[in-house]
């Protein structure tokens, strides 16, 4: 049974023949070639294949594809211009936030859901916010110590 | 690279063609957040011919306070409990719920499908048996309430027929001078499953307890409540002998076993210290 849905990708509508039993993270890799969208686990336990979906982190690999119809998927090549995304990406680089990168893409769409909702989080907070993303190389300090800086960066106190 | 099975996908809009589809359909499955079931289907440990797709289903997402119950709709997520203003009436569940998963996974996963999954590990049982939780089940020829202890079938296995679905969870408003607690305890603090949990829940009247529940999971076959460590603390005030005497009725009500998360042994030991824990900290809530 193939099907057609239609969501809205980055702020732009798209359109694609799935069979229902596909990922939305394979649809998004393979059909759309959205490549920052990391296969890890394919268990949501990893965090590499995180997205926005109406604007909350969401594992896309427990997702089937249908069930993006009618909803907004965002990934991080959609926020390449927002200034909250810029503020990260430049803490990450300068804190040394990124070793083999992988856990990257996921890690900074996390940091951006919780920034966006909550501008100055304590420490635990950031912990929190990215409790659902593995880091195997950074240990997770640098991580930390770079969305503490984007916090700053974006609303200096 | 995990293929999923062929299956056929089914969105329906409403509950009606919800019940219909699954009565209908062939080995057909309910899926809302899909954190338990995608993974299971990926190992092939199990392969509907079928998915029906509760997302859909407006009427089914919902946390109300009704004629003195809270409801929570059966594709009310984890995270839209962690953040109701009514659901924060029974404390112990917003704990429990806040933290099971991560981020990811409460924004999809729900506290109708945690339960439905009956691992013996679901952090959001303890809450709801100690607040006496009723689930209203529902299939195109027939609605039933049962209180959420006869959903418990066995480790990963309910007492749902294929057709049927369960549409919500319902408990009593805590009244005045009540107060619940959840602990856990797990090889880390966040994104694992529970080796031990407890909730608690009392109701005081003066410097006693006039009710009492205890909840326990991942130490018995489903999660439980304790019958016999209740009745010993109900009407009582909650001395350090009384405790004494709960604690090792919990420890011979419990039935854990040995696995990789922990032995029999520490699980029996932990649930008389969460037992205390929570006690503690419902009583204090109750204040």
């Amino acid at each position: 049974m193939n099907m057609r849905i239609s969501f809205e990708l980055n702020g732009t509508p798209v359109s694609v023949g799935v069979l229902p039993y596909t990922s939305l993270l394979d649809t998004l890799r393979d059909e759309l070639d959205v490549k920052s969208v990391k296969k890890g686990c394919e268990q949501g336990e990893c965090g590499a294949c995180t997205v926005l979906l109406d604007g909350s982190p969401v594992a896309s690999c427990l997702l089937l594809a249908p069930q993006a119809e009618g909803r907004h998927v965002t990934t991080l090549e959609g926020l390449e211009k927002n200034s909250l995304m810029i503020d990260l990406r430049e803490a990450f680089m300068e804190n040394g936030a990124v070793q083999c990168g992988f856990c990257t893409p996921g890690m900074l769409i996390s940091a951006y859901a919780l920034l966006r909702d909550n501008p100055h989080p304590t420490e635990l907070e950031v912990k929190r916010g990215i409790e659902g993303n593995i880091c195997r190389c950074t240990g997770f300090t640098k991580i930390l110590e770079a969305i503490l800086d984007a916090a700053e960066r974006m609303a200096p106190e | 690279m995990k293929p999923l099975p062929r299956f056929d996908y089914h969105a329906p809009a409403s509950l009606a063609e919800a019940l219909s589809l699954l009565a209908t359909l062939d080995e057909a499955k309910p899926i809302a957040g899909g954190t338990d079931l995608m993974p299971l289907l990926r190992e092939a440990a199990c392969s509907p011919s079928n998915l029906v797709d509760l997302n859909r289903v407006a009427e089914l997402n919902y946390i109300q306070e009704d004629a003195g119950y809270i409801c929570i709709g059966a594709t009310a997520t984890h995270a839209q409990v962690a953040a109701s203003p009514i659901a924060a009436k029974a404390p112990a569940l917003v704990d429990a719920v806040s933290w099971i998963g991560s981020p990811q996974v409460r924004n999809r996963a729900t506290v109708a499908g945690n339960l439905c999954n009956a691992s013996p590990a679901a952090d959001s049982a303890p809450p709801l048996l100690v607040h006496e939780a009723e689930v209203t089940i529902r299939s195109l020829s027939e609605t039933r309430t049962i209180p959420l202890d006869e959903l418990f079938a066995g480790p990963k296995l309910n007492s749902l027929k294929p057709d049927e679905l369960v549409t919500e969870i319902r408990f009593r408003a805590p009244p005045g001078g009540s107060g619940s607690s959840f602990k856990r305890i797990g090889r880390r603090k966040a994104f694992t499953l529970s080796v031990v949990s407890a909730a608690a829940y009392v109701e005081t009247s003066g410097n006693k307890v006039r009710e009492a529940r205890l909840a326990f999971g991942s130490v018995a076959e489903t999660p439980i409540r304790t019958p016999e460590a209740e009745e010993i603390l109900r009407g009582k005030a909650l001395t350090a002998k009384l405790l004494d005497r709960a604690a090792e009725a919990v420890k011979a009500e419990v039935a854990p076993i040995t696995d990789i998360r922990g032995t029999a042994e520490y699980r029996r030991d932990m649930c008389g210290v969460l037992m205390r824990r929570t006690l503690a900290e419902a009583a204090e809530r109750a204040r």
